[in-house]
């Protein structure tokens, strides 16, 4: 076959191979929209087992953190639109920590260690680069993320004092702006729950 | 190549460009005794630049698929990024990873193709 056929047939293999193993951009952004939701939940939250973390002295666990507030924040620090939340997640900690919030973050990275995700020492300069300060879990085998069934970066999962999911969501907010609203209200639900 | 062969291709390729268009596709092209892919996201789509896209090859080795020409805050690529492949071929096999943000929704997610 002429070179010209070979470069041809080869271009339209992989355009192919692209199109049919690829998700189709409208049931994409279907999936998005409904996660963006940010619906309300009933269930309860599945314990996660991880054992690697930082900014905490020891593993935290779900049935240790019984009777608090819990919010997860499934990130990744080469994630722009994770670490563009973190200031708002910040700003959470340092508000109502005091009052009985656990933000934690569970940390699963996107690629193969090849791309430093899982090197614990990256993920610590990320920490100090954020300014982070609450605890942090490496989530390098994503079997926290698939315990909760997330699909995006970020994500963000509320549990109640009784350990029942209430709210989920993804996507990136900022300090003050509308879903940082939502978030702060929803936690200051729980919040009195948990106090009343 | 036959007139035939040439119809028969050109049609694929018509069928290809009208089918949904997930968010990223690949384009192949030879460049010297290499093989260069690109990587072109889809209206809307943007690849993330702080995990560069990868292309595992069967032999274990990994191409990162790279541009110089990214946002100001570094985050996304301006121009598709794309790698050599060492070589001529006519089929390429490996997985080809990357991280895929849709700025509307501000979320990413890792997108995986077999090849």
């Amino acid at each position: 076959m002429p070179r010209s056929a070979l470069l041809l047939t080869f271009s339209i293999g992989v355009v192919a191979a692209g199109t049919l193993a690829l998700e189709s951009s409208s049931r994409v952004q279907a999936q998005a929209n409904l996660l963006l939701a940010s619906r309300p939940d009933n269930r309860p939250a599945p314990p996660w087992k991880n054992e690697s973390w930082l900014n905490a002295d020891r593993p935290l666990t779900l049935k240790g953190l019984e009777g608090k507030v819990v919010l997860l924040n499934f990130w990744v620090f080469t994630c722009y639109n994770c670490t563009n939340t973190v200031p708002s997640l910040v700003d959470f900690d340092r508000k109502y920590r005091g009052q009985g919030l656990v933000l934690i973050g569970i940390h699963t990275p996107e690629f193969p260690p090849y791309a430093g995700e899982h090197d614990k020492r990256n993920v610590a300069r990320a920490l100090k680069k954020y300014h982070i300060e609450y605890p942090n879990a490496q989530d390098n085998e994503s079997r926290t993320w698939n315990l909760y069934g997330i699909r995006f970066w970020p994500s963000f999962v509320l549990i109640d004092n009784k350990g029942v999911i209430r709210y989920e969501g993804a996507g990136e907010f900022h300090l003050n702006d509308r879903n940082y609203d939502m978030w702060d209200q929803r936690i200051r639900e729980l919040l009195a729950e948990q106090q009343g | 190549m036959s007139l035939t062969t040439l119809v028969l291709a050109l049609g694929w390729l018509a069928a290809c460009a009208r089918a949904p268009s997930g968010p990223l596709s690949l384009r192949a092209e030879r460049s010297g005794s290499d093989t260069r892919i690109t990587l072109i996201a889809a209206p809307g789509y943007k690849v993330n630049a702080r995990l560069k896209p990868a292309l595992e090859l069967p032999d274990g080795r990994v191409l990162r698929l790279d541009s110089p020409h990214l946002t100001p805050d570094s985050a996304y690529f301006v121009q598709p990024p794309s790698a050599l492949v060492p070589g001529r071929h006519s089929r390429i096999k490996g997985r080809l990873r990357a991280s895929v943000c849709d700025p509307g929704q501000t979320v990413c997610r890792s997108v995986v193709v077999e090849l």
